[in-house]
Order: structure tokens, then C-alpha cells, then sequence
């Protein structure tokens, strides 16, 4: 005994925690205890990896050693009954050791290289002393945390740490207490650093790779040469490929501050050859260090690996740029083709088609919400209740594709009334079916108000359109992605509807000369009835995106019906195939400009200019219906 | 009255009418004003819609007489406003909250100076010079541009669109160093009056009454020369007005720059009034509202814009306040309303009934001889 406390002493003197956890690797490892499962037991061999490393670094070698012997002699029995107990019940003893501050260390450092996700949290409650004793049943302290339920005498339920039930008195009623009375569990210095300690390697050695990702971000972010070890021995064992690569980037990072010269050169060289796009700010730090130390090999090594982060960024950006603006124009384009075949093949100005689009969104939204738990509106002062299906999981993911068929349907519904109301009364004098439908649209709004509130209302993004692909630091998101692939669905849809049925060759016979086709018996009417309730159709359509990707509001459809006149006014009226170009010149010169200019105000009024611009060039935007006739 | 300029005079009695009309508003009103009967509120209320009526006048002159249907008039309008608001603000001096003598927002942006072009609006003529350069040559660009290469009929309301949506744009940032958001507000003095008291108030009536009857007078008799005929024949045909040897553009042109001024005079008269101007008087919609103003007037005419600028604007004033949540509703019912069954707006009412009864007085009787196969009439 009289060894152990001198072996532990030396210890807690001479190195901080660390030591500590070497020595119960040590043991274990004599000992010869393994962990069931993979990953646990890769979990281990990283932690051990990076005790020993420190341990070099520490310099303590011999007492380790010696301590090493002793600890295994002396508690090698109980710490085997600690590697089968759970992670509470351990941490409970070691908060009731009030005592043995050695003990307490001890059971701390058992805990080492276990993944539970009850380390963090509980330490860290224990570190800020909402960890509680209270006497228990049996006279015996127990450690405990409060519930957080105050009651009218303020008083909280206790929950034990080591089962998380709560504490019973011997009546079997729980206990409450007043927390300001009750004994805080205490600790020391050599207490907190171990649990640092613990708490950092359990963060690295998390089953997850998610959260190991996140702490080695963590990490690299910290730069603190205290803790290369730790990454060095877990990039030994890491298997996942994402995760390697960060811990790779964070030694690098790491390197750079180390005091040996030979060292951060090896980090330089290392983050040239991998240029991740966070070491730009390391890298100048240290150009700037190595310049005034007069280290030529440094200096020279640093630059290179700056101009690869550099050109790899440039690289980024403009991909990024490309991909951003597709996406753009892939919204510009959902949004304008339906103005496409309203405006571009029957000229009608329809100042409505943005609250056509906002009917879609609110369609999508009240889908969503009959979904979910149904929705109360009260338009007009009448109370209304949908009841909502309480779905979860896939099938309330799939609330999305219920959603686009009725998102066009409505859409199509509301643009044939307004078709049939007003706008079939105006079709030879477009003038005034611009001032109409602006009334229409005036009073849709309105509507939207009265029936949705003012304010905008939440729709939720579906999983399988809320993640996103990193690929080579450019970030696809998925809804992006999905944007352009069904803004290609919907031209490729649109296309073959004009060209290929009977329907879209009497709607371009009556497109071209209603007369002419009213005389070959076209029921021209009924043509103009569903063309404008398809064009309809299509806003709704793009209102169900645009709700995955902006807020659904009353003015929503305002912020895009300037852009999407633009589009089909620059690609040429009555061009399907101009408008797809226009939409996707439009979006990527967008996008170009606000990275050029770092400024999407600035970006969008020069792109406004160079519409105005454009239009001096090619009045009738890029691709020209050709006709002999004087009026068009 | 010399009427050898005007190929279609105007009668006698129109003349008196126009007096009537006029001296009831420039000396009838502020004289009841200042006796108390009509109220100061009125008084500015009325000061407003008169300004709106002149912004009316513009939208008309522009789409009534000529076609073209503009929504850019509200940015003429608001940049006339913010000429004058500049120099209202410079009449502020250091009375703002910092007490320097600069606008507020300035040293709130961490400015030291005066930037160089704010300088010289501590001078109400230069203001006013550029009150009408301003626009003149923002119109002027513009309008080269795009009737230079035939933007006509709809495609010019849409660029005229995109043109307001872009500077509304601009005029929201900050670094345009025009107040963003905020624009300019909390004026003091105008020429040395008291912009808060009755008598400025009642001083600014007057002047915009006068500049409204001017301006009736002038495109009244614009309308009626030998420009005014061509300029309604663009509207009507364009083409034969282009192979009659006139250059369209260039008549366009001069309409647009002169409704952009017409446009840009009401604003400036406008914000001493309202006390404020920001970049939301530049949207669209405003535009949009004027156009109904004149739509529910009756285009066409140059009191039907008068009348509807004041009859719509008197009904908001009212339905803004008795129905707030159904006033868009009412405003965007009227305007199909509007479009759909009264094209000559409420001035064409009275026509509209006198042609109906036409209609009436002589009904068209179905003519009940049986029709005849060339064998029977020769029978």
C-alpha cells in the first residue's frame, strides 16, 4: 500500500492527468483485457497509442514504469470489476470517494477510451458542481443530479447518478430538496484535469464518426500541440475515410505550432499536399514566423502550401459558382415556364402568376400540415379545421410528393377561373389583362393574408432534401440538386406536350392565328382554357419547390414575377428553348457577379442593366420567332 | 387667347370651367383654411392627393395619350422627392440628433464630412435645378435606349418595371448614402418657414395647386396642338405614323422625358407635405396604383386622371381606416372592375349612358321578311 501511495503521488506531481491514464492502460494491457467489439477495441488502441506518445513527450518514463507495477499489483482486481460496471455507476463511486482523491482519479481514468455518450455531459455536470451527495437509505452518501422541476418551495426531485432513477427515502417516496442546501460534490485540480482528459479522448474515440469528425474539427480549430498525440495515434487506427482525412488535416494544422522546426516543416509539406481550405489563416501565421526567423526551408515550404490552398480554393469557389448558379436558373426556370406559355405563347401579361406560385406553396404547406397534425385557418372570420393524419417518419417525408400533384392541380384550378372570369375578355387587348390580373393579383394576396396570416409560415424540408454531397470541398445540396433535375423533367415534359400531342398542335395552331384555327373548327376557347391552366399549373409546380427553398409568405410570389418576366422577355417570347437559355444565363451571370462582387444587391442591379443592355442588342431577346407580319 | 398653335381649340366655357375649378382650389380653400372651416389635416390631406393627381397625369400622358404603358413613373416621382428631400434634409443643419450639421444617417455611417455631391442642396435653386435634371436624364437615357430599338406595347411596362425594381434596389443600401431604409424624414424648414405649422402647410397647397393647374393648362394645350395629334397618332398606329415620315421615336421620347418631369415636380411637392421619403414609394405597386388612379379616372382625358387620383386616394384615406384587412382587396376588385366594365373610367360614364340610351331610343327591330330562293322572287 505504502508503494501505490508513493507510485500515485509521484504521479499526481509529476505529470498532469495523462500520466494517469497511461498507467491504467499499462495495466489493462498487462492485464490483457480487450474490448468485445471492433470499434471499441479500436477506440482503446487509439487512446493507448496517444498515452504513450504523451508519455514520451512528458519525459517520465521511469516513474511511469515503476508507478505502473505498483498500480497493477494494487487495484488490477477492482479496476476488472470497473471495466464490466456502466459508465454511471463508475462515476458515481468516484464522486461518493470524497475521501481519496486518488481513488476518485483512478475511476476516472478506467473510464478511459470507452465511447459512452454519458461521460461528457456527466463530468462535465461534476467539473461545474451540479453534481450533488445526499445521505442515502442506508447512511451511505449518494451522488446525485437535480431534475430541474422546482416545485412551489423551489424544491427538485434528486436523480442518482449511477442508475438515473430517482432517490427514494426509505419510504420509497422520492426525495426532494431544496438544491442551494445540498452538498455540491467537490473536486481538485488533478480531478479536473483527468476529466479533461477522459472527456477529450472520449470525444475522439466516439463510436460515431459523425462525432468523432465534429471533436477533431474541434481539435484543429484548438491547435494545441498538448494534444498531437492524441490525433497521431488516432490517425493509426482510423478506418473511416472522411474522419482520417480530418485527423490528417488537424496534425498538420497541429504541427505548425509545434516548438521543433523539423516538425512544422512535416506539417507544411503535409497541408501541400492537402490543401484543406481552413489552413489558410495557419499558414500566413507561420509565413510571417518563419520570415522574421530567417527559416528559408520553412518559409519556402509554407508559401507553396499557401498557393495550393489558394489555387485549390479558386478552384472551389468557381465550381461552387457554376453549381449555384444552375441551380439559380434552374429556379428561374421552373418559375418562368409557365409565364413561358402563358405570356410567351398566348400573350397574356399575367402579373398574377406569382401568387399562382404562392398558391402552390401554401398548397405544399397545407399538405405538409394535414401530414402532420391537420391545421386550423379561419379565413374570414370562419373557423376552419383540417384534420391532419399524424403520420411520422417515411411516410411523412413523402408528404413532398403528395404535395407537387396538388401543388399543380390548384395552381391550374385558380389560373382556369381566372382565365374564365377576366382574362378571356382581354385577349386582344394585353395592355388592360396586365392591369386586370395586377388587380387579381392584389386581391390572391390578400386573400392569402386573411386566410394564412401575414407572416410567413414554416415548411419543412423533407430528410431526403435537407442533406447535401461535399464532394473536393464544393457543396452540392440536395434540394439544389433536385431542383435541376426536375426543372430538366418539367422542359422535357412542357416540350413534348407542345410537340408531340394533339393537344400541344392544336395549342401552337391557335398560338400562331386564332382565327385561322377557329375557322378549321379548333375549339379555340377551350385551347386557350387549358393552355392558361396548364401555364398555371407549371407556377404551382414552382411554388412547391420554391417552398423547400425560401420562406412561404403573401408576397412571395412578388419577389420572383420581375426575374421571371425578365427570363422569358430575354429568351425570346414564344421560345421554349430561349428561355431555358436565358433562365441559365441569367442565374450563372448572377451568381458570377455576387462572387466577383461579394455583394447580391450590387450583382442583381448589374444584372438588371445588362438585361436593358441586352434587349438594345436583341430586342426580341436571343432566340426570335420570325414572322413577316408588321404588328407583332 | 391665341389659338393658332392648337389645331383643335378648345371652347370657350372649358376655359371657365378651368378657372372655377382652379380658383376654388388655389383661393377658395386655403381661405376657408385659414378661417378654420376646412381643417389643417384636410388642407395637407388634399395637398397630397394633388400631388398624386399630378403623378396620375403623368402615367396617362404617357399611356392615355401616346400607349405606353410606363411603371417607372413611381421612380420619377420618388427621385423628384428625394432632390427635394436633400434639401430638406441640408435645412435641418444641426438641429439632428448628433447636432452636426449633417444629416443624422450620415454620422451615423461614421461619415466626418459632408460627402462633396450633398454639398451644394443647401441651395434650393440647385436643388431644384436637379429636382428636374435628375429625372430628365435618367428618362432621357432610358427612353433612347429602348425606343431606339422598338420596345413597345408591353415589353416597355416590363423594362420599365425591371428599371424602378433595380434603383429601388439601390436606394435601399446603405452606401448609396441616400438614407437606405429609412430614407429622409423629420424636416424642419423650407425657405426659412416652419415646415410643421398651418401656414407652411397651407403655403405648399397653394403652390401645388398652381402648379397643377399649370400643368393641366400646358398639356391641355400640348394635347391639342399639332404635336398632340401626333403623339395620339402613335398611339393609335404607330406604323402609319412612322410611314407618314414622322420619327415615332422621337415623339415618344419627348413625351416620356416631359412625363417624367410632370412625374418628378409631384414628388418634390409631395415630400414636404408627407415629411418623408423612402425607397419604398419607388416599387412597382406604386407605380401600379397610379395607373389605376387614371384607369378608374378615364384614361385619355386629362381630368379623368385629377378625378381618379383623388376619388381613389379619398376612398383609402376611408377604407384604410373603416376595413384595413379588405382595403386591397377593394382597391384590386376596383381595378378589374374597372378594366373589365368601364374603359373610359368614371369621366366616361356620362357618355356611356348617353350612348346606351342611344341604343335604347332607336331598338333594333328584327327584320321578319322571309328570305327567298332566286326562283321565288322570280316567281
Amino acid at each position: 500500500m505504502l508503494f501505490w501511495l508513493a507510485a500515485s503521488r509521484a504521479a499526481r506531481e509529476c505529470g498532469p492527468s495523462y500520466l494517469n491514464i497511461a498507467l491504467m492502460i499499462r495495466r489493462r494491457r498487462i492485464l490483457g483485457i480487450e474490448n468485445a467489439s471492433q470499434a471499441k477495441s479500436q477506440n482503446w488502441f487509439a487512446s493507448q497509442h496517444a498515452t504513450i506518445a504523451l508519455l514520451k513527450d512528458m519525459r517520465l518514463k521511469s516513474i511511469c514504469l515503476l508507478s505502473c507495477l505498483t498500480i497493477f499489483l494494487a487495484v488490477g482486481l477492482t479496476a476488472q470489476e470497473a471495466q464490466q460496471r456502466s459508465v454511471r455507476e463508475i462515476i458515481a463511486e468516484a464522486v461518493t470517494l470524497t475521501e481519496d482523491s486518488n481513488a476518485q482519479v483512478k475511476l476516472l481514468v478506467s473510464l478511459t477510451g470507452r465511447g459512452d455518450a454519458n461521460i461528457a455531459p456527466l463530468l462535465t455536470a461534476w467539473k461545474e458542481g451540479a453534481v450533488y451527495l445526499l445521505p442515502g437509505t442506508d447512511g451511505k452518501k449518494v451522488a446525485v443530479t437535480f431534475a430541474g422541476d422546482p416545485d412551489a418551495a423551489k424544491m427538485e426531485a434528486a436523480i442518482r447518478v449511477d442508475t438515473k432513477e430517482p432517490l427514494k427515502d426509505s419510504a420509497g417516496a422520492v426525495v426532494r430538496v431544496l438544491p442551494s442546501k445540498a452538498e455540491a460534490a467537490e473536486t481538485d485540480s488533478s480531478l479536473r484535469k483527468a476529466m479533461k482528459a477522459v472527456i477529450d479522448l472520449a470525444k475522439v474515440a466516439a463510436p460515431d464518426p459523425k462525432d468523432r469528425l465534429m471533436a477533431i474539427t474541434q481539435l484543429a480549430m484548438d491547435r494545441d500541440v498538448a494534444k498531437l498525440p492524441i490525433l497521431e495515434a488516432r490517425l493509426q487506427v482510423e478506418t473511416d475515410g472522411k474522419v482520417k482525412q480530418a485527423v490528417k488535416e488537424a496534425v498538420a494544422l497541429t504541427q505548425l505550432r509545434s516548438p521543433d522546426a523539423a516538425v512544422r516543416l512535416t506539417g507544411c509539406n503535409a497541408l501541400e499536399a492537402m490543401h484543406p481550405l481552413s489552413s489558410k489563416d495557419a499558414l500566413e501565421g507561420i509565413i510571417k514566423e518563419a520570415a522574421k526567423a530567417n527559416d528559408q526551408a520553412l518559409l519556402s515550404s509554407a508559401k507553396r502550401a499557401l498557393a495550393a490552398v489558394e489555387s485549390h480554393r479558386t478552384v472551389v469557389n468557381f465550381l461552387g459558382t457554376i453549381f449555384r448558379g444552375l441551380s439559380l436558373g434552374s429556379v428561374l426556370l421552373v418559375v418562368a415556364i409557365g409565364l413561358a406559355i402563358t405570356f410567351g405563347l398566348m400573350g397574356v401579361i399575367n402579373m398574377a402568376h406569382g401568387e399562382l406560385i404562392a398558391v402552390g406553396a401554401y398548397t405544399t404547406y397545407v399538405v405538409q400540415c394535414v401530414f402532420a397534425e391537420g391545421l386550423a385557418l379561419s379565413p374570414f372570420g370562419i373557423k376552419m379545421h383540417l384534420p391532419g393524419m399524424n403520420a411520422t417518419g417515411w411516410w411523412y417525408e413523402m408528404y413532398f410528393v403528395i404535395a407537387l400533384p396538388m401543388a399543380f392541380i390548384m395552381a391550374a384550378l385558380v389560373g382556369l377561373a381566372l382565365e374564365r372570369g377576366v382574362i378571356r375578355f382581354l385577349y386582344r387587348r394585353p395592355l388592360e389583362s396586365l392591369l386586370a390580373t395586377w388587380g387579381v393579383s392584389l386581391v390572391l394576396q390578400q386573400i392569402f393574408r386573411l386566410v394564412f396570416g401575414s407572416n410567413n409560415v414554416q415548411v419543412n424540408s423533407p430528410s431526403w432534401l435537407s442533406d447535401n454531397w461535399t464532394i473536393n470541398d464544393v457543396i452540392f445540396g440536395w434540394n439544389r440538386v433536385f431542383v435541376i433535375g426536375f426543372a430538366i423533367l418539367i422542359v422535357i415534359g412542357t416540350w413534348a406536350l407542345l410537340s408531340k400531342t394533339p393537344l400541344g398542335l392544336l395549342i401552337r395552331a391557335v398560338m400562331q392565328n386564332r382565327n385561322m384555327a377557329a375557322c378549321l373548327g379548333v375549339r379555340t376557347e377551350r385551347v386557350n382554357m387549358l393552355t392558361f391552366g396548364f401555364g398555371s399549373g407549371l407556377a404551382g409546380l414552382a411554388g412547391a419547390f420554391l417552398s423547400q427553398i425560401g420562406n412561404v409568405g403573401p408576397s412571395l410570389g412578388q419577389s420572383y414575377i420581375v426575374d421571371a418576366f425578365m427570363t422569358v422577355v430575354v429568351g425570346g417570347v414564344g421560345s421554349l428553348i430561349g428561355t431555358v437559355a436565358s433562365a441559365i444565363g441569367i442565374g450563372v451571370v448572377d451568381q458570377s457577379l455576387q462572387q466577383i462582387l461579394g455583394n447580391p444587391v450590387l450583382g442583381k442591379i448589374l444584372v438588371l442593366g445588362a438585361i436593358i443592355l441586352f434587349l438594345q442588342w436583341r430586342p426580341a431577346g436571343i432566340f426570335v420567332t420570325k414572322t413577316r407580319s408588321l404588328e407583332s | 387667347m391665341n389659338h393658332s398653335l392648337l389645331v383643335r381649340p378648345i371652347a370657350k366655357h372649358e376655359w371657365i370651367i378651368t378657372t372655377v375649378i382652379a380658383s376654388l382650389l388655389i383661393v377658395v380653400m386655403p381661405l376657408l383654411n385659414s378661417f378654420g372651416v376646412i381643417s389643417d389635416f384636410t388642407i395637407n390631406l388634399w395637398g397630397k392627393y394633388l400631388c398624386y393627381a399630378m403623378l396620375a397625369i403623368s402615367v396617362d400622358l404617357l399611356w392615355g395619350y401616346t400607349g405606353l404603358l410606363s411603371l417607372g413613373q413611381a421612380l420619377f416621382f420618388s427621385l423628384g422627392g428625394y432632390m427635394m428631400g436633400m434639401y430638406l434634409m441640408r435645412m435641418i443643419g444641426d438641429m439632428g440628433q448628433y447636432h452636426k450639421d449633417m444629416p443624422d444617417f450620415l454620422v451615423f455611417l461614421g461619415w466626418e464630412q459632408l460627402p462633396t455631391f450633398w454639398k451644394p442642396f443647401s441651395s434650393f435653386p440647385f436643388a431644384m435645378i436637379m429636382m428636374l435634371l435628375i429625372p430628365g436624364i435618367v428618362s432621357l437615357i432610358f427612353g433612347f435606349l429602348a425606343f431606339r430599338s422598338r420596345v413597345k406595347g408591353v415589353y416597355f411596362s416590363i423594362l420599365t418595371q425591371a428599371l424602378t425594381y433595380g434603383a429601388s434596389l439601390m436606394f435601399f443600401r446603405n452606401d448609396m448614402l441616400m438614407g437606405g431604409n429609412n430614407g429622409f424624414t423629420d424636416f424642419r424648414f423650407i425657405l426659412g418657414f416652419d415646415i410643421r405649422s398651418a401656414g407652411t402647410k397651407r403655403g405648399l397647397f397653394i403652390v401645388t395647386a398652381i402648379v397643377l393647374t399649370a400643368i393641366y393648362v400646358g398639356l391641355r394645350c400640348l394635347t391639342r396642338s399639332r404635336f398632340g395629334l401626333v403623339q395620339q397618332a402613335v398611339r393609335d398606329s404607330e406604323n402609319r405614323v412612322l410611314f407618314s415620315g414622322y420619327s415615332s421615336p422621337n415623339f415618344k421620347l419627348f413625351i416620356f422625358v416631359l412625363s417624367a418631369l410632370i412625374g418628378s415636380i409631384g414628388g418634390a411637392l409631395y415630400v414636404p407635405q408627407v415629411g418623408i421619403i423612402n425607397p419604398s414609394e419607388m416599387t412597382t405597386e406604386k407605380s401600379l396604383e397610379a395607373v389605376v388612379w387614371t384607369a378608374v379616372g378615364g384614361r385619355g382625358t386629362l381630368v379623368g386622371p385629377i378625378v381618379g387620383a383623388i376619388s381613389v386616394n379619398a376612398l383609402k384615406s376611408w377604407a384604410t381606416r373603416a376595413y384595413p384587412d379588405l382595403w386591397l382587396i377593394i382597391l384590386g376588385g376596383m381595378f378589374i372592375l374597372v378594366v373589365l366594365f368601364l374603359p373610359k373610367g368614371i369621366v366616361g360614364v356620362p357618355g356611356m349612358i348617353r350612348d346606351m340610351l342611344k341604343k335604347r331610343g332607336r331598338p333594333r327591330e328584327p327584320d321578319e321578311t322571309p328570305i327567298k330562293t332566286p326562283k321565288e322572287e322570280a316567281a
